[in-house]
């Protein structure tokens, strides 16, 4: 049984954290929330999401597990104008999800849950440096990054207790260095990894600009990103394999 | 009821059946991989265990996989995307020390629009790979010579029935069903080395029968596919007519294909009036695949098919014996090396249609080749520069119509001539409207270019100048004076056929210059 009526702007920054990684994805229908996990195609990039009940107008569900289209669905919550409520209601009978959007009804035909790429395991990953600053400064630091390079090196310096971002270009480099001072919050430690940029330039897409974002950071060793959305009630942590630094 | 194939797939290298050295060899080029870093390519015929072991190995060394096959859509922007990235990148769980298996299935098959650039791309990201890639393939020479020469090579060779008992017996007792030990030694047998099948043929039969026997695998005989050169030999040498429509059923190529197949190898056998007899069924079949491809009725195949398999074996007067070397059809090769060609032909036809007011069809089939004869070997120099300047052709076009080198000073002093020609003329046009007069200058001057570059053309440009009216005649003259005995041939031709009728299309376009 599932039964859900969540505003469109809500369903909206979920859908599109999700889809920026793959195109249809498992939806566990939880009685406290949704739950979201996936991992790309290449298997280098992951993410973990969960909408709490509380962000729901309504929620009702009892444990039961979907599978989704996520552009179709993406398409659907678009026709709803902001402030607009989207009811959802699932018919286990034919396993397909009504929606309605006030006048707008649509059926949506579900994917067999079995035919959709496996769900990761969450590694287990000991980071050492932790950093908490805005979400545009994410965006200042992957827009800067994109002009030179595919790229970008993300690191923390120890001594001078900065988080910086390194993109190498064929002739041109780009350095951009936050102190404690422009950072929410830092706790340093060794930490220096490369990363690919259209990962990163996909995930900052779903990142609101006004929202705290805390990056876990290591040597060498895969990027935690964790935001919150939905006021709260709704969190994403995006994981994201390093480049290998070819010699 | 689950496919066995999935079921019993193994799960370590250990479980994989045949191919004990090549097994080995790939454990062998996993482990060292970090001293080489070079990709593998494994080939072998389809159901030997490529895949499988590929996965078994990652399974084995705890590697998380990356897996493309010939489901996804593979193009060069999704390979470099998803590919490109697993193999350039660490994994989720070690950071840049982790390994990560990339495999590559049917890396010899990228197939149309969907998959454009593909197989460039493989080779692109296998180069600048820093993970470990595998490329499973079953035609190891299907794939560019770069990339072959860029990986490592281990083959699988098809599992020998010795191998392939053990593992149906195995399966058997695992799902508890009886057998005889016959029965599965024929299925073996049946299947000629292909592990995948013999499974699937082992599931078939098992569904049915409480007891396997080897009367039971008998019923439960799988379709097989006939090789294209076995169906031409019995086709073109054995069956009747309607022995050969069946043998069609197993070949598996489409009509358009088949076709080419036999339209190319008939004549290697038959001869004279069976020969022309087939060939009238094969224009049949031909007929009728352009009403497939004009109506979009794929019903319409059975006649092509019908024409094509049984109509060339009726035609048969002669009993056929012996072995023949049949090949691959020539049509695609041909059409491929002759593009550059076509492409030239139909660049000058259109040029020639918009000026002459015709079709570009009917330029090209009825205009050109006359243009051709004319202007053969540039024998009639001065007509050539006319040609030339009317249809603005550049040295790759004159040489093609002519039939003369590119590169020789002959063609390039006519395409230059003709430019001199079209810029004259457009003085000459402008000039009475500017000058008031100049006619009287730039005619003689013409003439005498003419003259002096090309005595053979000569008659030609006097007559050219003496009257607009005659310029039939000029051609003529110009033709059968201008040509060596070689040549006299196609000038003559088409003055005396075509001139009535055809030739007005053309003469009509170099009149304007007279």
């Amino acid at each position: 049984m599932f039964k859900a009526i969540v505003s469109a702007e809500t369903l909206t920054s979920a859908l599109d954290s999700i889809s920026v990684l793959v195109d249809e994805c498992k939806i566990h229908l939880e009685e406290d929330g949704l739950e979201i996990r996936a991992v790309d195609p290449a298997n280098v990039g992951m993410v973990d999401l969960s909408l709490d009940a509380a962000a729901f107008e309504s929620y009702e569900a009892d444990g039961g597990l979907i599978g989704v289209d996520l552009s179709r669905l993406e398409d659907i919550a678009g026709m709803a104008e902001s402030g607009q409520l989207i009811q959802f209601e699932l018919d286990e009978e034919t396993r397909k999800l009504h929606i309605q959007i006030d006048g707008l009804e649509y059926t949506l035909a579900l994917i067999d849950p079995d035919s959709i790429r496996q769900e990761p395991d969450i590694p287990e990953l000991d980071l050492p440096a932790e950093v908490v600053l805005e979400g545009k400064d994410v965006n200042r630091s992957v827009t800067a990054a994109d002009m030179v390079s595919d790229h970008i090196a993300l690191g923390v310096d120890d001594g001078d207790e900065s988080f910086y971002v390194d993109a190498e270009g064929d002739t041109d480099d780009v350095h951009l260095e936050l102190t404690e001072a422009d950072l929410i919050d830092l706790q340093a430690g060794p930490a220096h990894s490369l990363f690919s940029l259209d990962y990163l330039k996909d995930m900052n897409k779903a990142i609101p600009s006004n929202t705290e974002v805390t990056l876990h950071l290591g040597e060498e060793f895969p990027v935690k990103i964790y935001f919150g959305f939905a006021e709260g009630q709704g969190q994403v942590t995006y994981m994201l394999a390093p480049r290998i630094q070819s010699d | 009821m689950s496919d066995w194939t999935e079921t019993y797939r193994p799960t370590t290298l250990s479980e994989v059946r045949g191919n004990n050295k090549a097994r080995d060899k790939l454990k062998e080029w996993a482990e060292t991989w970090d001293d080489h870093r070079d990709a593998v390519i494994v080939h072998g015929s389809p159901g030997v265990g490529k895949t499988s072991a590929a996965h078994a190995l990652a399974n084995d060394l705890g590697w998380p996989v990356m897996e493309l096959n010939a489901s996804d859509s593979r193009g060069a922007d999704v390979i470099e995307r998803v590919a490109g990235e697993a193999a350039k990148s660490g994994t989720l769980t070690g950071g840049e020390s982790g390994r990560r298996l990339v495999i590559l299935d049917e890396a010899d098959n990228f197939h149309g629009n969907a998959d454009y650039g593909g197989s460039r791309e493989v080779t692109r990201v296998v180069k600048s790979a820093n993970q470990p890639m595998v490329l499973v393939a079953n035609e190891f020479y299907d794939m560019s010579q770069s990339l072959r020469s860029a990986c490592e090579t281990i083959e699988f060779r098809d599992v020998s029935k010795r191998s392939i008992v053990p593992v149906l017996r195995d399966i058997c007792r695992r799902e508890d069903i009886e057998f005889e030990d016959e029965a599965l030694q024929k299925i073996a047998e049946d299947t000629s080395g292909d592990l995948r099948s013999a499974v699937n043929d082992l599931q078939a039969v098992a569904e049915e029968a409480e007891r396997l026997t080897v009367d039971d695998v008998v019923t439960g005989d799988r379709d097989t596919t006939e090789g294209i050169f076995d169906f031409l030999d019995t086709l073109i040498k054995e069956e009747d007519a309607e022995g050969a429509l069946k043998a069609s059923y197993d070949v598996d190529e489409n009509p358009d294909e088949m076709l080419n197949w036999i339209e190319d190898n008939v004549p290697k056998d038959y001869q004279g009036a069976e020969l022309a007899d087939a060939y009238e069924f094969l224009a049949n079949a031909d007929r009728w695949l352009g009403r497939v491809r004009s109506t979009q009725n794929y019903s319409f195949w059975r006649y092509a098919s019908d024409n094509m398999t049984a109509g060339v074996a009726a035609s048969r007067r002669e009993p056929k014996g012996g072995w023949t070397r049949y090949g691959p059809p020539s049509y695609w090769r041909k059409l491929g090396s002759s593009k550059g060609t076509r492409k030239t032909r139909d660049a000058i036809a259109e040029r020639i249609a918009e000026r002459e007011g015709t079709s570009v069809g009917t330029a090209r089939r009825e205009i050109m080749p006359f243009l051709s004869a004319m202007t053969h070997h540039c024998k009639n120099r001065e007509l050539t520069v006319r040609m030339a300047a009317t249809y603005d052709l550049d040295e790759k076009e004159v040489s093609f119509v002519t039939g003369s080198g590119k590169s020789t000073n002959k063609v390039q002093s006519i395409v230059e001539d003709a430019e001199e020609l079209i810029t004259e003329q457009t003085v000459e046009h402008s000039g009475s409207a500017f000058f008031n007069a100049s006619d009287s200058e730039t005619d003689p001057e013409a003439e005498t270019d003419a003259k002096a570059d090309s005595p053979a053309g000569d008659e030609a440009s006097q007559a050219a100048s003496d009257g607009q009216g005659q310029g039939q005649e000029t051609l003529v003259s110009a033709g059968e004076d201008g040509n060596s005995s070689s040549s006299d041939e196609p000038a003559d031709e088409p003055a005396e056929t075509g001139a009535p009728d055809e030739t007005d299309d053309d003469q009509s376009g170099l009149n304007d210059f007279f």
